[in-house]
């Protein structure tokens, strides 16, 4: 039994000796994922693959299975061991894995982050997906255009308190002030981001203003919960949705023509953009105080202090939804 | 006297087997595994492991007692808040935060012990509503989404910084496993544990003082808990309610595969300590593991996914051999006792 056991230790030592070593020059970047299973950021890995055989480096992609504040930080913590060039995060737990970002960063490794931030000190740059100006200003212009520019609409929020969606609520009252005076915004309902809360205002915002002409949702569960109450309100097409959200959840209701149109970034662009700035840090072409960035196939991106806008938002129609997987 | 022999040689031979896989588990993760037996990552497989192995420690006596503690995990959420709240709401420092917190870990144990006690509840239900408990206490204490953060870095190096190249948590856990390991292998409180273990009502009418002994496990198993707890905000930088899910079962898991038995009685601490070890080893080798092909197709990502399936497969097959070896010494033993007490010609 000893024998046979040292025997086989032997042969795997051996195995073990001709193991594939790495490409020693290539540049090797880690891009962490919230988790895994999560669509959004398998399209976001897409995009940072392609950027990878573009820039030809060992792209390496991790992510816990399923939310847990100690993985990310345990994945980060390896890729430190390992040696990495580059790391590129989706920080799920903005405090917690800013702790193991900075010890990387302390390890000569460059930090980019993407789609949620880190504390400002544990990265150098964030490839930012959106402002609220450019959220809010879409949402008004993709609403205007279904109603002709004239007519009331209201608004189905999350929460009255969320710090982001005020600014987006902000962004399209003073673009609607300016430039669609025929428009009118009735009321501003909160869906606590319940799809069925949703509903539900929606069929009050529809029994209440009889002349509404458009819903605009700035919560994702908040677009498919207003179709389904203009779709049971019979409204079909009469009443217009809008909204922020993700393609697979509003599919079906694009299809049948009760949402007349979605808007988000392209996570696919996001995960690019991501490695690129990463790349870019980690080659010099990209430093503090840089007004822009060349982004390859995105072009030239603006850089606003530390934060890299991705640019307009995405909007997904009947026409194109198909596209987009995620 | 021939029955002691082979039960305590048994118990020899599970600890082989551990090591065994254990070396085994090295060789594979080092000729398959990146960077695997480097300094920087033997020093990570311990650190992110440091959690797991003290409530698998402190779960060993409750388990040998004939209990289970399945509130250990939750607990290490209220006490992670706790601890988080006095720090940076309250301006305490530290060190008597981390004890408060210990205490509150050791307070909620003895509500475990005394609701199994007071009341004649078996231990899986108890705990199983104090799982509920105090994970639902850190979460309303937080309102579910608050955290606390931006600890001084001085706290902070009991997670992050290495003491005589060790990881600074390690040396706490292997003083606490050299403390668990003696009492329960060399003090009256541990051979009351295991006659609790055997036979509880044989115990009681031996005269063992059955309630403080059952009492005492308890309360270190929850106040370990609580200081796991400190240990994993200290290397993460951040308390939150969610922090140790799912951390008790690991710790059965490592507790069992160490070859305790789960209706308690019989077991050590070596074996618990070899238990944890494998476990630690599969789940950072498997993420040494990266683009790896299997037949000819190149996968990409890492082999973690396969780590609760393998932590599966190797607590059922190392369990199957134990009683595989058991029966078969049983029966040996049966034929030699046979033999040895036939009549002669």
């Amino acid at each position: 039994m000893i024998r046979k056991t040292l025997l086989l230790a032997t042969a795997l030592l051996a195995l073990s000796s001709c193991r594939k070593t790495e490409d020693a020059g290539k540049t090797t970047v880690g891009f962490l994922l919230k988790s895994k299973g999560n669509q959004y950021f398998v399209t976001c890995e897409k995009g940072a693959r392609a950027a990878a055989a573009e820039l030809d480096i060992d792209l390496r992609v991790d992510g816990p299975i399923s939310a847990d504040p100690a993985k990310q930080n345990e994945i980060v913590e390896n890729w430190i061991t390992d040696g990495l060039d580059v790391i590129v995060a989706a920080c799920e737990n903005k405090d917690s894995i800013s702790t193991a970002l900075r010890k990387a960063q302390a390890a000569g490794i460059k930090v980019v982050t993407y789609d949620a931030d880190a504390q400002e000190d544990a990265r150098s740059f964030f490839a930012n997906q959106a402002t609220a100006k450019g959220i809010g200003e879409k949402l008004i212009d993709t609403a205007a255009e279904q109603m002709g520019g004239e007519g009331e609409f209201a608004i189905i929020t999350g929460t009255l308190t969320s710090a982001n969606l005020n600014l987006w609520i902000e962004a399209i009252k003073a673009r609607q002030a300016e430039k669609y005076p025929n428009m009118k915004l009735v009321d501003v309902r909160p869906c606590d981001d319940q799809k069925d809360k949703a509903q539900q205002e929606a069929t009050n915002l529809l029994s209440a203003h009889p002349n509404l002409k458009a819903i605009v949702a700035v919560c994702s569960p908040a677009v498919p919960g207003a179709a389904e109450a203009v779709k049971q309100a019979g409204k079909t097409g009469a009443v217009k949705v809008v909204g922020l959200g993700l393609p697979s959840e509003n599919r079906a209701y694009i299809k049948e023509g009760v949402t007349q149109a979605i808007i988000l970034w392209n996570p696919e662009d996001l995960g690019y953009l991501a490695v690129q700035a990463g790349v870019a840090l980690a080659k010099g072409d990209l430093s503090k105080g840089a007004q822009t960035f060349g982004a390859g196939k995105l072009g030239e991106l603006k850089v606003e202090g530390d934060s890299i806008i991705l640019g307009e938002p995405v909007v997904f129609t009947k026409g194109n939804i198909d596209d987009f997987d995620f | 006297m021939i029955r002691g022999f082979s039960i305590r040689n048994l118990f020899a031979r599970h600890e082989a087997l551990l090591a065994l896989v254990i070396l085994l588990e090295v060789i594979l993760f080092q000729a398959l595994g990146r960077n695997f037996l480097t300094g920087g990552n033997v020093s990570n497989i311990f650190r992110h492991s440091v959690e797991i192995g003290l409530l698998a420690l402190v779960m060993t006596p409750v388990i040998l007692s004939g209990g289970i503690d399945l509130s250990v995990g939750s607990m290490m959420g209220l006490c992670a808040v706790v601890f988080g709240m006095l720090v940076k709401s309250s301006g305490l420092d530290p060190l008597s935060a981390a004890c408060i917190a210990v205490c509150v870990g050791g307070l909620g144990g003895a509500l475990n012990a005394g609701l199994i006690q007071r009341f004649k509840m078996p231990p899986l239900i108890v705990t199983l509503g104090t799982f509920s408990l105090f994970r639902g206490l850190a979460e309303a204490l937080t309102k579910g989404s608050e955290s606390y953060s931006g600890f001084s870095n001085g706290f902070l190096a009991l997670g992050n910084s290495e003491i005589a190249g060790v990881p600074a948590q390690v040396w706490i856990l292997a003083a606490a496993g050299f403390a668990v390991w003696f009492l329960v292998h060399r003090t009256t409180f541990g051979r009351s544990l295991r006659a609790i273990g055997y036979a509880p009502e044989g115990a009681r009418y031996a005269g063992l003082p059955v309630g403080r002994t059952l009492g005492a496990a308890y309360v270190l198993a929850g106040a370990a808990a609580g200081l796991a707890a400190v240990i994993l905000v200290a290397r993460l930088g951040e308390a939150r309610a969610n922090a140790g899910t799912g951390y008790e079962l690991l710790a059965i898991t490592a507790v069992v595969l160490g070859g305790v038995s789960i209706f308690g009685g019989s077991g050590n601490v070596a074996g618990v300590a070899l238990g944890w070890l494998a476990l630690a080893i599969l789940n950072n080798g498997l993420t040494r593991i990266s683009d790896y092909e299997i037949m000819g197709e190149k996968i990409s990502g890492v082999a973690r996914e396969l780590s609760g399936m393998l932590t599966g497969l190797l607590l059922l097959a190392a369990l199957a051999v134990s009683a595989g070896t058991k029966t078969l010494a049983l029966r040996r033993a049966a034929k030699q006792t046979a033999a040895n007490t036939a009549p002669s010609p």
